[in-house]
């Protein structure tokens, strides 16, 4: 198992907000250029270990390791995102008050320096990269509108397009297709599968449709009140009883 | 964010010449008794207009660019002006009323000799450093605690008001040994010019508003970098910053810095126009009236302020003396109305008024971008 | 005719005292056979005969009549007329004065009105009479049958300050009287002064034994007052110096412990202060999140709502604002009934105030719920308006405030002065902690309030009426602030800037305390309190002491930004 680096190592991680343990004991591994999904019924944890893994809170024990060297519990937010770490949140979080284009111009790679942003211009290479993912998320048309004018579909677009203007080494996408028409939510689906591999990918998803489509042949976790509860192929994590029952209650219980 | 770019550098240059050299003219060389003539005073109270505008920028850039609304801006615009004023303190050499190297006020608490931290400012290129150097220094501690343990919004506020109310409980102080309640005032000679001269005012008054213009400028290029996009997404979602990839910490606290330097800018063209300077200038309730400007001229914009502060302070020189119960209830009320019902503030009101009419001539004009507020123009 | 005092012959009279004085050298009991008027009478008529004066007014048992007398004269309060023939009347003057600032005159020896030839009261100018004169001997003599009557006075603080008198004299010859009272004495504190009294006097003892005695009792009883005395005794080669110093070392401790208990009971009564500005402050701002700026003004409101109320039981009141005359009735009423004031003051300060930030909720407030900032901005405005209007309604000074006398005074207790304001003040504190905890935890407005506070629009989804309770939670706020208003009119002056005062500490409270958390409001006001007053305490300066206060909370939110008790939920803010 322990060979090959895991890109995410998440080891014996507990989490409690007022006595509540919303993680416990999360044993995590993720290896380079992975697809993974992980599903779990409300409450499973699922966004509280992204806002651990992103920073956003710490973990009151255990440890969030990232390509082996970074130990994520103690960094800040934006220095967890420097190191390649890039997360599209369950509500559509774009800056509302900024253009489209303006939205990617803040996620652009490049230094994040005080002194840096004064001088900055783009330089073609940049524009022609905007240019690809505006047309990748179908908001060229849209460049100049205020991102707050969006619709919501187009607002989940817009920031997968920042996750990709970052250039991250891992995404962390939760719900993409929440709010989305069957069609915007398939194409969402295509998107993540083409940027498999290339990147490592966690897609975190209620819709079990979308799911299937993106998970076929790989590995998908489910989570269960703050822990794995299984963790395989995507058949064989339906067809489990455990899965089942806390998905459906009790059904077959006794 | 302005709609017409142009159409505002236009305004500002006419304005800037109107200021800049008309007026200034007009109070040298018009003749006394003729229309187009300029009073030393119009000079005068006009400089300190400017000088507040100074500081009005000051405010916008954190509150209405950044989403930081300080209440220490009002320290800072002081502090500047303390500086300057210890240099003009020793200027007034023995001309004093104790006949004494020292300040009167020294010599009346029984000093006997000058304070060590009193020694620089004998050189005005020194003092002109000091005016930058102390608020922005001080800007930097204090903004480096707040934001690192991320402090903001309301509690930014708050805490920006205690540091303003403790600073000036300090100078209130005589063994602070910087003029106690009273400061300093009497001022003699600025660079060798005769403070009291018409002539030395009137360069005071272009010099502030070469200054101001400079801010302006400055600001307007800052705003529109990638910094600028960078503060408009920390005014409007801090936390989305921090996930992609920048230490707001670091960008408030650059902006806190500049402004505070911005506004000691001001308070050192201030004082040597109002010939005076104390505590009083230091209180909250300071900075909560440049917010006011700001917020009735029109937050988010650069010229807003000005014109707030201008405005209301033009409205002020008049109410105190014409109705000066009222003053207070005026300025209240009208900075009530203006956050309840016209949040973007004077500059606000052509473009509502344009809305209004263009509705009312083309009433389904699909043109018209949807979510423009609705017109409420009665308050103009 | 004017009744005059029967002309005695001045051979007689001078025999009369004669045997008087004699009487009294032999058998002092035997003397009380003069009524009190009559001994000052004749007592006020020896002019320049202080030593028959003063055996004359010995003589006399001290008898509460005779006392007031004595200090009467001794104030200049009893004036000499011409009668007929030359000779002098002995009168007072009664209280009120007519148009003319003429007083009616009373003769002292009968306290009958005195009457002109006409039979009509005769009105004098005290300015144009001869007051009955005093020399320094007689004065002393005055003072010390004073201060040895106060020694039995049957009214405690009376009696207290009698020995405290006595003890400060040193007079040897007072030591019986003082002895003689201990063993009466049941009142501890009064005992504790009079061992004071008699050791402190004894420093004075020829016999260096007794003296160092003394000390040694001094030292025990922790006598922060005879520390002159003991201090003077310390330095020159006194036998009993030693002694002396030992005692200055334990009092000096003494006084330490004093200080301490002292500086807690300040820390706890101006965290009491701060917590009663803090609280309406921690409802609206911690469980709404709505900054009022206008806070402090609401505290005005119940202070001034307590002037009104007090000026209603005592003189009447007329207010000129806007050139419109109110004038608002008067009870006149006086004792008790007066004290009472401010038993109505409280429940009205309450309504008073509530109802101004139920106003200010429905006109302001209520449009800017999602807009933090501007509600910060909007009502300082608001502020500004307040108390301009204060000022045009009750003047730009201070108006005067007076304590009920249930509120003035203090106790001690070993030598810490606990005034009964300000325990009133911890008391009240502590009530309306209560209340309002009670409020929240047990009542079903509780329940919706916090409802409300927790997530708007799930409440309002299940039906609550949120603008409802905004509106009531509000008010509930801004009455507390009314509440805090009242009890600061008792311990400080209240104008219109009152509210600005106290504004700034109130929000640090909260903040500090922990947003949302009444609990942290506590911790926090009780904490900076006793803080501010202990570096009051030991830097010797209040100002320096509060800018520390402010660079400390600074540094308190480096280590706990989100203040004391950090109330998390699961849903973070944006």
């Amino acid at each position: 198992m322990s060979q090959k680096p895991f890109l995410l190592a998440a080891e014996g991680v507990n989490k409690s907000f007022d006595g509540f343990k919303a993680i416990r004991d999360l044993n995590f591994y993720l290896e380079k250029g992975e697809l993974r999904t992980v599903i779990g019924p409300n409450g499973a944890g699922k966004t509280t270990f992204l806002d651990l893994i992103t920073g956003r809170t710490q973990p009151d024990t255990g440890k969030i390791e990232f390509e082996g060297t970074h130990d994520l519990g103690s960094m800040s937010e934006h220095e967890i995102y420097r190191l390649g770490i890039g997360r599209k949140f369950q509500t559509p979080t774009v800056y509302t008050d900024h253009t489209v284009a303006e939205n990617l111009v803040l996620s652009l790679a490049g230094s994040r320096g005080v002194f840096a942003s004064l001088f900055f211009k783009l330089n073609s290479e940049q524009k022609d990269k905007m240019e690809e993912i505006l047309k990748t998320i179908n908001l060229t048309a849209h460049r100049d509108r205020k991102a707050g004018t969006l619709a919501h579909g187009q607002k989940q677009w817009l920031e997968i397009g920042m996750l990709l203007a970052q250039d991250a080494k891992l995404l962390l996408v939760d719900e993409p297709a929440a709010g989305m028409t069957d069609e915007e939510t398939a194409r969402t689906g295509e998107l993540l599968l083409s940027l498999a591999g290339k990147h490592t990918i966690v897609v975190i998803e209620h819709d079990m449709v979308f799911v299937r489509q993106i998970s076929l042949g790989r590995k998908v976790t489910v989570l269960h009140q703050g822990s794995v509860l299984c963790e395989g192929p995507v058949d064989s994590v339906q067809a489990d009883p455990r899965v089942i029952e806390v998905y459906l209650g009790r059904k077959h219980a006794r | 964010m302005n709609p017409q770019p142009r159409r505002e550098i236009f305004a500002a240059g006419a304005l800037a010449l109107l200021l800049l050299v008309l007026m200034p003219a007009l109070n040298a060389w018009a003749p006394e008794d003729s229309f187009f003539y300029v009073s030393n005073f119009t000079i005068n109270v006009w400089g300190k207009y400017l000088a507040y505008g100074i500081l009005a920028i000051s405010v916008d850039l954190l509150w209405g660019f950044t989403g930081l609304l300080s209440l220490g801006q009002a320290l800072f615009f002081s502090l500047g002006g303390y500086m300057l004023g210890m240099h003009l303190m020793l200027m007034i050499g023995k001309l004093g009323q104790y006949k004494s190297d020292l300040p009167d006020f020294m010599v009346f608490l029984g000093h006997t000799f000058l304070p060590t931290f009193w020694r620089p400012f004998y050189s005005f290129g020194v003092t002109a450093l000091l005016v930058f150097l102390v608020p922005m220094l001080l800007a930097k501690g204090f903004g480096y605690l707040a934001f690192r343990s991320r402090i903001k919004g309301v509690y930014f506020s708050i805490l920006t008001q205690a540091l303003t109310y403790g600073a000036s409980l300090m100078f209130f102080r005589n063994d602070m040994l910087m003029g106690g309640n009273n400061g300093f005032t009497d001022f003699k000679f600025l660079l060798g010019g005769d403070m009291r001269s018409a002539a030395t005012q009137r360069t005071l008054y272009i010099c502030t508003g070469i200054a101001l213009l400079a801010v302006y400028f400055g600001c307007r290029w800052l705003t529109r970098t990638k910094f600028g996009l960078i503060q408009r997404a920390i005014r409007d979602s801090e936390t989305r910053v921090l996930f992609s990839g920048y230490s707001a910490a670091n960008y408030k606290l650059f902006v806190f810095v500049v402004a505070a330097g911005i506004a000691a800018l001001g308070g050192a063209l201030y004082v040597p126009q109002v010939g005076i300077i104390n505590p009083s200038e230091m209180t909250p309730d300071k900075s909560l009236e440049a917010v006011v400007w700001v917020a009735v001229g029109g937050r988010g914009t650069l010229v807003g302020p000005v014109l707030g502060a201008v405005v209301i302070n033009a409205l002020k020189s008049w109410a105190t003396r014409a109705i000066p119960d009222m003053w207070l209830i005026l300025l209240g009320s009208m900075f009530l109305l203006v956050v309840l019902f016209l949040p973007k503030g004077l500059i606000s009101v052509p473009g509502l008024i344009r809305d209004f009419l263009q509705r009312h001539r083309k009433p389904a004009s699909p043109e018209t971008p949807a979510p423009t507020p609705a017109p409420k123009v009665s308050a103009s | 005719m004017p009744l005059s005092p029967a002309p005695i012959p001045l051979l007689l009279m001078r025999l009369l005292f004669a045997a008087i004085a004699f009487l009294l050298a032999c058998c002092a009991p035997l003397a009380q056979a003069d009524a009190p008027a009559e001994i000052i009478a004749k007592a006020v008529l020896l002019d320049d005969k202080s030593e028959e004066q003063i055996a004359l007014i010995r003589s006399g048992e001290p008898s509460p009549e005779l006392l007031a007398l004595l200090t009467l004269w001794k104030e200049g309060g009893i004036f000499l007329v011409e009668g007929p023939e030359g000779t002098k009347i002995p009168v007072t003057l009664e209280d009120a004065k007519d148009a003319d600032d003429k007083q009616a005159a009373r003769l002292l020896l009968t306290r009958q009105p005195y009457l002109g030839p006409d039979g009509k009261p005769i009105r004098l100018l005290a300015s144009d009479l001869n007051a009955a004169e005093t020399d320094s001997d007689l004065r002393s003599a005055m003072k010390s049958i004073l201060d040895l009557a106060g020694l039995a006075s049957p009214d405690r603080s009376a009696r207290l300050q009698a020995v405290e008198t006595l003890g400060m004299e040193q007079d040897p010859l007072r030591l019986p009287a003082l002895r003689a009272r201990i063993s009466k004495e049941t009142d501890s504190e009064i005992q504790h002064a009079l061992k004071e009294a008699v050791a402190l006097t004894e420093l004075k003892d020829a016999d260096p034994a007794t003296v160092t005695l003394a000390c040694r009792a001094l030292g025990e009883l922790g006598s922060i007052r005879s520390q002159d005395a003991l201090r003077l005794l310390a330095k020159d080669g006194h036998p009993a110096a030693r002694t002396a110093q030992d005692a200055l070392r334990k009092i000096e401790q003494h006084l330490q412990t004093v200080n301490i208990w002292g500086t807690l009971f300040r820390g706890l009564s101006l965290g009491s202060v701060l917590l009663v500005a803090a609280l309406g402050l921690a409802v609206t701002f911690g469980l709404m999140g709505v900054i009022n700026m206008a806070h402090g003004e609401m505290i005005a409101v119940g202070a001034y709502t307590t002037y009104v109320v007090q000026c209603i039981f005592g003189p009447g009141l007329e207010l000129s604002p806007f050139g419109i005359h109110i004038v608002l009735p008067s009870m006149k009423a006086t004792g008790w009934l007066y004290d009472s004031y401010f038993l109505f003051a409280i429940p009205l300060s309450f309504l008073t105030a509530a109802r101004a930030g139920v106003v200010l909720e429905r006109c302001v407030i209520r449009f800017l719920y999602r807009r933090p900032l501007e509600s910060l901005l909007a009502t300082w405005g608001v502020s500004l308006v307040l108390q301009q209007l204060f000022r045009l309604t009750f003047g730009a000074n201070n108006v005067q405030v007076a304590s009920p006398n249930w509120l003035s005074g203090h106790w001690l207790i070993n030598d810490v002065s606990l005034g009964w304001n300000r325990v009133f003040v911890i008391g009240f504190a502590a009530a309306i902690v209560l209340g309002v905890f009670l409020l929240l935890a047990r009542t079903p407005l509780g329940l919706l309030m916090r409802a409300v506070m927790q997530n708007r629009t799930m409440a309002a989804c299940m039906g609550v009426r949120t603008e409802r309770v905004n509106l009531l939670t509000f008010g509930l706020g801004s009455g507390l602030a009314g509440l805090a208003g009242a009890f600061l009119s008792q311990i400080g002056n209240v104008g219109p800037s009152l509210g600005q005062s106290y504004i700034v500490d109130a929000f640090m409270t909260v903040v500090v305390g922990g947003v949302g958390s009444l609990f942290g409001t506590i911790f926090s006001a009780l904490g900076i309190g006793m803080a501010d007053q202990a570096l009051q305490q030991i830097l010797g300066n209040p100002v320096l002491g509060k800018i520390l206060v402010l660079v400390g909370i600074i540094l308190f939110l480096q280590w706990r930004p989100a203040g004391l008790f950090v109330t998390r939920s699961r849903s973070l803010d944006n």
